[in-house]
């Protein structure tokens, strides 16, 4: 049995086409769906250009049979910022498609992939110098050298 | 390069062409055409400008149309209508924040470094950048992917490098306040620190109160395992009611007129704009609000204190939440370290039995028949309730009243406030050793073998008999319980609707001197090392981390099964399950922990020398004193003493326990209050 596919366009004008169930990964997708009914025709993701959106669907395609994801509060209980190995891999992308990654799931409400995705960057972040964070990503340092003195012993209560 | 040939335009023309077309992208390449009066102009490089022209300009007039209006009439190309920023990508146009745009340094590089070639490849090269740099996303895209295949493989390297150094992104700048906080949620204590020292938006971000407020919920209900610390009730209460206040904020970050809205103006919102946030005064913060009235436990001091109180508690109310986590932290740090302060009270005149503490308000039990209230920063003695006529052996208060129970056999309710003995009531036929109130029951245990229960409300009371004398009571509201603690050596659990005892605890030698439940939210589902091996029968499904004390509790609220505390708790939905696990201490000089819905004892805490007349326990640990004069803390998942703590010269017959306190008092008449606050 064939299972329905659809179609996705994306915001540089490329049609993908995928399975209906992983697509639904998406809940803005899903509700679209359900609103509208299948119509049969493309469906135009104006935020996600061709790149993005294939990256997404692999993701989709390999998370098709997860079991739905507990509501947010079951953040509260476990924070912890593993991430599964296919998914660490998955993210193994340079800062500006991850940076994409992050915008399309959280455009097309893809809540689990949010996820990895705050969390890979978490971690891009976590154990750094504030120096070493500013390298990672490229940022200037605006505070005058009075003005990071007296904000590391602020947070120095922190460095047990 | 066959186009036909249009009318010649001096060089002149070009370079101020090219400037104006560089604009867009960056204004230094602007600057690195070649200079107006070139001294030899060879008939190469002529060419050259020429082939240039017939193949830029018109590229440029189609792509800028509004800079190169003069060439649009001259080439004849039609201008196609474009957008303004039409020729960026979706996400680069100039306006938008996470636009990349080359950075001076680098342009400027670039200058010098081709400052050093001939002329001719100065403005050859200059053309192809002023192509691309004209060029639309897609257009740049083939022209990246024609340069890329001419590429070697060293030069692909250098790209390859290149390109990793170029890609790199501020995250917390470029995405939306929301997705950044979700981020900023992951990290753990020692890494917000950090970042808050990043920039001036990234410190805006990780100072704001919604991370902190998320960090400090998940120290609500257990003690966490790399910091060691909850947070005390008052705080509890108010995460609890500024959470929807919170995601609010989380959702509308950066939002100015918002943010005044949501917040109090004083409330230290950084923006993202000011360099240095410099958080308010808390004084500032003196705001009439409406929850002021949930802040209970500021009842509890009296109404001559009020002021500091109030100080207190706007302080309280508005302070950031970085700020009331960092305090709980270094108390996490302090009990760690040992670190605290001491504080003795002298003035009673014998044993001191009993005592409780809320806030500044300490209320302390002794055999020389008074009740002293004190406060507890200055140490200072606020009253003495005189009445009984005989030692005071347990007491409880909350915002209004006082109750003793007492060798005299008399239970008194007292306004703690006034001095003032309200009723005295004479239920028991000897000592009054324990006692415990809950909204309308109150619980007496005595040496008569009894425990009584008084209705306030309907002013009933009953029975339940004992074989021996009872030493401890705690009533469970919510399950209509209660916890006996019986000179028999058993500890027993009764259901107060059948008036009948459902489980015995029956393993200390000689009698029980305490019975307290652990709180509901205590998680002890990690106790690997737990001394009974059979319970590892519910470890079946999976990777999940599976809750191996409580098979039954999980299974019954999962599966609606039975209870196992008897029927009477499956007919009532509002009924709760007792306390799933209690504690116990007896003369033996042990503590034991017991799973209430199997009366198994879980674990057996050794290291007092002789009888642990005192205990007390809450989310985090659990404090006991005894006869050998001795004080220590031990955490309920580790089968060892963690600290011991002595002072007292004689035995220590009670003990308060809060997240930043311990008092005791003893034998030798004194109270010792350790503080561990910073």
């Amino acid at each position: 049995m064939a299972t329905p596919q659809i179609t996705l366009t994306s915001s540089d004008g490329v049609d993908v086409t995928v399975e209906r169930t992983v697509a639904e990964r998406s809940v803005l997708i899903k509700n679209m769906l359900e609103d509208l009914g299948d119509s049969g025709e493309a469906i135009p993701i104006p935020n996600v250009n061709e790149a993005v959106l294939r990256k997404v669907i692999e993701w989709c395609e390999h998370h098709k049979n997860d079991p739905p994801t507990a509501g947010d509060e079951d953040d509260n209980r476990r924070k912890t910022s593993d991430i599964e190995e296919w998914d660490q891999k998955f993210m193994q992308v340079d800062q500006e498609m991850l940076f994409e990654i992050i915008l399309a799931a959280n455009y097309l409400d893809i809540k689990a992939l949010l996820d990895v995705g705050c969390k890979t960057v978490a971690n891009m972040i976590k154990g750094k110098s504030p120096e070493e964070i500013r390298k990672t990503f490229n940022i200037q340092n605006d505070f005058t050298p009075e003005e990071e003195d007296q904000i590391r012993r602020e947070n120095e209560w922190a460095e047990e | 390069m066959e186009q036909k040939n249009q009318a010649s335009h001096p060089p002149k023309d070009f370079v101020e062409a090219t400037t104006e077309v560089g604009t867009p992208v960056t204004n230094a390449e602007a600057n690195r055409t070649t200079p107006h009066d070139t001294k030899e102009t060879t008939t190469t490089s002529e060419t050259l400008t020429q082939l240039a022209k017939q193949n830029v300009a018109p590229f440029l007039a189609k792509y800028h149309p509004r800079q190169y209006a003069p060439f649009r009439s001259e080439d004849g190309t039609p201008s196609i209508p474009r957008a303004v920023n039409a020729g960026y990508c979706y996400r680069h146009q100039p306006d938008s924040k996470c636009s990349r745009q080359a950075d001076e340094k680098s342009m400027r590089q670039l200058q010098q470094e081709l400052e050093t070639l001939p002329q001719d490849d100065q403005q050859g090269i200059a053309h192809v950048w002023s192509l691309f740099s004209a060029a639309p996303a897609k257009q740049r895209k083939l022209m990246l992917q024609g340069v890329l295949a001419q590429c070697c493989f060293p030069q692909l390297s250098f790209i390859s490098a290149s390109v990793r150094e170029l890609i790199r992104i501020d995250y917390l700048t470029a995405l939306p306040a929301e997705l950044s906080f979700k981020i900023l949620r992951y990290l753990d204590t020692a890494s917000l620190c950090r970042a808050a020292q990043v920039s001036p938006r990234w410190r805006a971000l990780a100072d704001d109160d919604v991370v902190w407020h998320r960090m400090c919920e998940q120290h609500i209900r257990r003690k966490c395992n790399k910091c060691g610390w909850g947070l005390p009730l008052l705080d509890r209460k108010r995460l609890r009611e500024s959470k929807r206040e919170i995601e609010l904020r989380a959702t509308n970050w950066g939002n100015e007129t918002q943010n005044q809205g949501l917040n109090p103006p004083a409330d230290g919102a950084p923006n993202g704009t000011c360099s240095v946030v410099t958080l308010p005064k808390d004084n500032k913060r003196k705001i009439e609000d409406e929850h002021s009235c949930h802040q209970i436990k500021r009842h509890c001091v009296s109404p001559a204190y009020k002021p500091v109180a109030d100080d207190d508690y706007y302080k309280t109310r508005y302070r950031p939440w970085k700020d009331v986590y960092r305090d709980r932290f270094e108390v996490g740090l302090n009990w760690k370290h040992r670190r605290c302060s001491v504080k003795v009270l002298r003035g009673h005149t014998d044993s001191v039995m009993c005592l409780q503490f809320e806030d500044n308000i300490l209320m302390t039990g002794s055999y020389d028949a008074t009740v002293k209230i004190w406060d507890m920063e200055t140490g200072q003695e606020l009253r003495t309730l005189r009445g009984h006529t005989a030692g005071v052996r347990c007491l409880q208060f909350d915002d209004t009243k006082l109750i003793t129970g007492s060798l005299d056999r008399s239970i008194r309710v007292w306004n703690w406030r006034t001095g003032e003995c309200l009723s005295k009531y004479n239920g028991h036929a000897e000592a009054v050793i324990a006692l415990h109130f809950d909204s309308t029951l109150l619980a007496s245990a005595s040496v008569d073998r009894t425990v009584k229960i008084w209705n306030f409300k309907d002013k009933s009371t009953f029975i339940l008999p004992h074989p021996e004398g009872v030493n401890a009571v705690k009533i469970d509201t919510s399950s209509r319980t209660v916890l006996t603690a019986c000179d028999d050596g058993a500890a027993r659990l009764w259901d107060l609707d059948t008036k009948t005892c459902i489980r015995v605890f029956n393993n200390h030698i000689g009698a029980v001197q305490q019975v307290i439940p652990l709180p509901r939210e205590i998680e002890l589902e990690h106790l690997g090392d737990c001394e009974n091996d059979h319970v590892s029968t519910a470890s079946n499904n999976g990777d999940a981390p599976v809750n191996i004390l409580s098979p039954i509790l999980e299974a019954r609220s999962l599966h609606g099964q039975p209870s196992s505390f008897g029927s009477s708790f499956d007919q009532d939905e509002d009924r709760k399950e007792p306390p799933r696990y209690i504690i116990t201490s007896g003369v033996d000089a042990t503590i034991r922990l017991w799973e209430t819905n199997t009366g198994r004892c879980l674990r057996t805490f050794f290291g007092h020398l002789e009888g642990i007349w005192a205990l007390s326990a809450d989310t985090l640990r659990i404090a006991s004193g005894g006869m050998d004069r001795m004080v220590k803390i031990w955490d309920p998942r580790i089968p060892t003493c963690q600290e011991t703590y002595e002072g007292h010269s004689a035995a220590v017959n009670c003990i308060g326990l809060s997240d930043s306190r311990f008092i005791t008092g003893g034998d030798d008449y004194h109270v010792r209050i350790h503080d561990f606050r910073a």
